[in-house]
């Protein structure tokens, strides 16, 4: 549920009118309250001083009649009073309080006891006067007026209505001023909110707010306008460099594929165009070896002997080279799988190939790696081999592999008891070509610890060796942990 | 029962002598037939302007078919022979010294019985084409040309 009765919810014209509205009426309503007092007041007063002057006319004139006891001039002095609406009675009352006329001006009604305390002045709708009538300085008798107050009433009603219809009148100018007046103020900004507005949802950096006048208002939609040729600018440049970056790469892309086809090609042609003449070689060194066998002496037979190795020699870096190049470029196909297992079967086979000494191999079970498994053979296959290999000469063969996981990386580590080999040249040992060994010490192209190592950085993952000499040697492979699918 | 006779289309001359020499070796009563290129073999197959076509195809035990030819390739071959009810039915070994896994898809798809890379080690080679001369020449049966016209 939105909440948007709350003040902050409410939209700047409609604050805008209520705190002009609220302002103006609350003046309204004080102005007019102070004026209908102050008119109150002084409209009593001047009743108040109209009637002590009646007052103290008809008590001079009714003196005389007053000591002569004189009702029909009382009476006729008092009936001069029926013209003046407003009194109610007029009592006449001798000097031992007893009443001598009186006059009522709608029904009939007894005039009070003076003797008794009358409250005076303002009180219950009516206004109550005693006058003493005096004579020579000496009371004759009092005069008692009561006047009722509905001219008053009627006169404040009158100065409330018109009061409250100039109020209502203000009110409606000040609606009209207030309309006026957003239309100058918040039309501009609504415009300017509403062009950030739509700026931020479409992106459209070309959309400028209208800009009326000079005053604070305009400067501020030229500053944001300012703004956002300053965005639209970097805009374009970004978008720019983007699309320059984006051809530079799509250049690069496809230079790289067409590198990537002229190796094919060229890996095609080395498998097969250099195997052709090279089993030439060894078949025709064959030939020779049983078919002329007889013609040869023991020097011929070496010659022979040799050639024929170097052709194997030379096969196997031509094989050598195209798995290195193969694993550079085919793509990835990432899985889940057993390591283990697989470091088992490369180990049978190992078994079943080289010559039968004691081996003792020792792999962590229940290590699963996620990862191009052909070409993680690949890389296990070699560092098994060369752990086959350079602990040929021992007299008993201890390989152990195992692994340990932290934080994001798992760490597979192949340990041999060969003959190891010197840190100094450690950063040789994975540049393709370079050999640590001699080839009459221990056979080999030089290629595979460069294509195990290509197949690890291919996996986003690093390969790292430590030995000491006679000692045997450590490989460790340190792949990133993968979810499974990636 | 006569050796059925093997077709060799190689177009190095070393590996033709070699080969010659190792089916030979397995099968001395076989006769060989060796050709050049991919347009010999189609022109042997299927006849050409100076050229009767092979009358006696189902005296073929088996076609060796290299599969890097010179003007017309193996690949190409074997499609032509598979795309010919004359000699659709010929058992076709393609024989190649690259490991291309793209090609031997593409052998079988275009109906190659066998696919054989040669071994680099001539020992090995020796033997792969004894094995071959053996199974192709002696073991395995190809119909009678002229029941493969009636059915």
């Amino acid at each position: 549920m939105t909440r948007h009765w709350q003040w902050r919810y409410w939209p700047l014209k409609a604050k805008l009118l209520f705190l002009t509205l609220s302002t103006s009426t609350l003046g309204i309503v004080l102005v007019c309250a102070s004026l209908i007092v102050v008119e109150n007041k002084s409209y009593q007063r001047q009743l108040e001083s109209e009637l002590h002057v009646i007052a103290g006319i008809l008590a001079e004139q009714s003196a005389a009649a007053l000591v002569f006891e004189d009702n029909n001039q009382l009476t006729s002095i008092l009936s001069s009073l029926r013209r003046i609406e407003t009194i109610r009675q007029v009592c006449v009352f001798d000097a031992s309080g007893g009443v001598m006329s009186a006059l009522n001006s709608e029904r009939e009604e007894s005039c009070p006891d003076i003797n008794y305390a009358q409250p005076m002045g303002f009180s219950d709708n009516y206004y109550r006067l005693l006058q003493p009538v005096t004579l020579d300085d000496e009371t004759v008798g009092h005069l008692y007026l009561i006047s009722d107050l509905k001219a008053l009433r009627a006169h404040i009603q009158t100065f409330i209505f018109i009061a409250l219809s100039i109020g209502a009148l203000i009110q409606l100018g000040l609606v009209f001023v207030a309309l006026k007046l957003q239309r100058v103020v918040s039309e501009p900004i609504l415009a300017l909110s509403g062009t950030a507005e739509r700026i931020a949802q479409e992106h459209d950096y070309s959309i400028r707010a209208p800009v009326s006048g000079q005053d604070e208002l305009g400067r501020l939609g030229s500053t944001f306008n300012d703004m956002i040729e300053t965005i639209q600018q970097q805009n374009r440049r970004i978008l720019e460099s983007r699309d320059s970056l984006e051809r530079i790469v799509e250049n690069r892309t496809s230079q790289l594929s067409l590198a990537n086809k002229e190796l094919e090609a060229f890996s095609y042609s080395v498998s097969h165009d250099l195997r052709q003449p090279l089993r030439a070689i060894e078949g025709f060194g064959q030939a020779l070896e049983e078919d002329c066998e007889g013609q040869l002496n023991d020097t011929g037979k070496d010659y022979l002997r040799r050639i024929r190795a170097a052709s194997v020699r030379m096969g196997n870096l031509i094989d050598g080279l195209l798995v290195l190049s193969r694993v550079s470029r085919q793509p990835l196909e990432n899985q889940r799988f057993n390591l283990s297992d697989m470091l088992q079967e490369i180990t049978e086979e190992l078994n079943d190939i080289h010559s039968p000494l004691p081996t003792d191999v020792c792999i962590q079970s229940d290590v699963w790696l996620v990862g191009d498994d052909r070409m993680l053979r690949i890389a296990f296959q070699n560092l098994l081999e060369n752990a086959w290999k350079y602990s040929a000469k021992e007299e008993k063969r201890v390989i152990d592999v195992s692994a340990t996981s932290e934080a994001n990386y798992i760490t597979i580590a192949v340990k041999d008891n060969g003959v190891g080999f010197d840190m100094r040249y450690v950063s040789k040992l994975f540049v393709a070509f370079n050999r640590l060994h001699a080839p009459s010490e221990f056979s080999g192209t030089g290629i595979g610890l460069a294509t195990v190592s290509r197949v690890i950085r291919r996996h986003s993952g690093d390969i790292f060796a430590t030995s000491d000499v006679g000692a045997g040697a450590t490989f460790y492979v340190k792949l990133p942990i993968l979810p499974d699918g990636h | 029962m006569d050796e059925y006779s093997i077709l060799v289309v190689e177009d190095n001359p070393d590996d033709q002598v070699l080969t010659v020499r190792a089916l030979k070796k397995a099968s001395r009563k076989s006769q060989v037939i060796v050709l050049e290129d991919g347009q010999e073999a189609l022109d042997f197959l299927f006849g050409s302007d100076t050229q009767e076509p092979c009358k006696q195809l189902d005296q073929l035990g088996v076609i060796l078919l290299d599969v890097k030819l010179p003007r017309v390739n193996g690949l190409e071959v074997l499609k032509k022979i598979r795309a010919s009810t004359r000699t659709d039915w010929l058992p076709v070994v393609m024989i190649t010294s690259s490991d291309e896994p793209a090609e031997l898809v593409e052998a079988y798809r275009l109906g190659a019985n066998s696919y054989v890379t040669k071994s680099i080690d001539y020992r090995e080679f020796e033997e792969q084409m004894a094995v071959l001369a053996r199974y192709w020449l002696k073991v395995n049966k190809v119909p009678k040309a002229d029941s493969v016209r009636t059915l």
